[in-house]
């Protein structure tokens, strides 16, 4: 009985809370790809060696293979891309919107989803002004956001910030790879 | 018998009532969160848990090159998102149920013990309560790394708990308050 009991305990200790959408998805693309009033979806199925250049670059490769880039377009001219991003830990996943201009710099970065454990922690690093920091960011620069507000946060919002810093790696990644191929 | 829930004492029967209750309900957000997310169909369960979540490309295999492609979407089908669970994801899911599966299980068998049943039937139900949980994470795993028509064994495994859980709440209910003397 006891070791039921203990059991029971660490499994609900370990269960991961449900995720909450902090940002709707419709929103987050209207804030990413302002001015677009047509979108395609550019699906880019890895092979083996992409992958292993990707996951060397940054280590990190999509679990399935698949990368989707979301391209907002204004008669019929790219205004931006935007990825969505997930990022696991051991509270649960955090999604995120990553919008690219035209030149490739990062345009902007949205957390849309987290649980309800990371929520608090979320908004607090983003209070501080997180996404802030990715503005302008170039493909080949190292996202610094975690750095910047780590001094003016608590721990749990600091190590949210790593890793939404590295959400933003991963599809600067990703785009600097990948994007332009045809 | 090891013990009898008949003749228990009345707060034995109000503990197993309550913890049938608790779980019945839990049951019941659960298979609304399938429907949220997973779907009770095998496509549906196929999508949710299949190499990709995209049935339609057929890919299990990475490509020789990247294969590129491209093709409209409205604003809608990008706010829309399919569930889809991973392999990272799975490991995780995996890794946070299965012992709480296997409390249910073991809660549920421990009042089963109680029931008024002959051996094999206790057996019988003891063993649909423990398969339920392995059916349904053994079809997300086979669908994932097999092929998508294994989704049929996750839907198995899901009416399997239910079933099971029907049973005991059914047979316990009737003996702790109708058939009590």
């Amino acid at each position: 009985m006891k070791t039921i009991l203990l059991a029971a305990a660490a499994a609900v200790l370990l269960h991961i809370t449900p995720t909450v959408v902090l940002v709707k998805r419709q929103d987050a693309v209207n804030r990413l790809l302002p001015g677009a009033d047509n979108f395609a979806a550019r699906e880019l199925h890895l092979s083996s060696a992409d992958s292993r250049r990707l996951h060397d670059a940054v280590g990190w490769e999509p679990p399935d293979g698949v990368v989707t880039f979301y391209v907002g377009k204004r008669q019929d001219q790219a205004t931006g891309a935007l990825i969505f991003m997930r990022v696991d830990c051991q509270h649960g996943p955090l999604e995120l919107a990553i919008g690219f201009d035209p030149r490739g710099t990062v345009r902007g970065v949205e957390v849309t989803k987290a649980t309800v454990e990371m929520k608090p922690w979320v908004l607090e690093a983003l209070r501080a002004g997180l996404t802030d920091a990715y503005r302008g960011l170039a493909p080949d620069q190292t996202p610094a956001g975690a750095g910047k507000v780590k001094p003016r946060v608590g721990a749990m919002p600091g190590y949210m910030a790593e890793l939404i810093d590295k959400g933003v790696m991963h599809a600067a990644a990703a785009y600097r790879l990948f994007y332009g191929r045809k | 018998m090891l013990y009898d829930l008949r003749h228990s004492d009345l707060r034995v029967r109000w503990l197993v009532t309550l913890l049938l209750a608790t779980l019945g309900t839990s049951y019941l957000f659960g298979a609304w969160m399938v429907a949220l997310y997973a779907g009770f169909s095998p496509r549906k369960v196929a999508e949710t848990y299949g190499p990709s979540g995209e049935m339609r490309m057929a890919m299990q295999m990475p490509p020789d090159t990247t294969v590129v492609t491209e093709r409209s979407v409205s604003m809608a089908e990008m706010g829309e998102e399919t569930h889809h669970v991973d392999m990272n994801l799975l490991v995780q899911d995996t890794h946070v149920h299965m012992p709480m599966y296997a409390v249910i299980a073991a809660a549920l068998s421990l009042v089963t013990l109680g029931l008024t049943l002959p051996r094999w039937g206790g057996l019988a139900i003891i063993t649909l309560l423990f398969a339920a949980p392995w059916l349904d994470f053994a079809g997300m795993w086979l669908t994932k790394l097999v092929s998508p028509r294994f989704a049929i064994v996750t839907l198995a495994g899901g009416w399997a708990m239910a079933l099971g859980y029907t049973i005991v709440a059914a047979l316990a209910t009737y003996q702790m308050w109708w058939r009590n003397r």
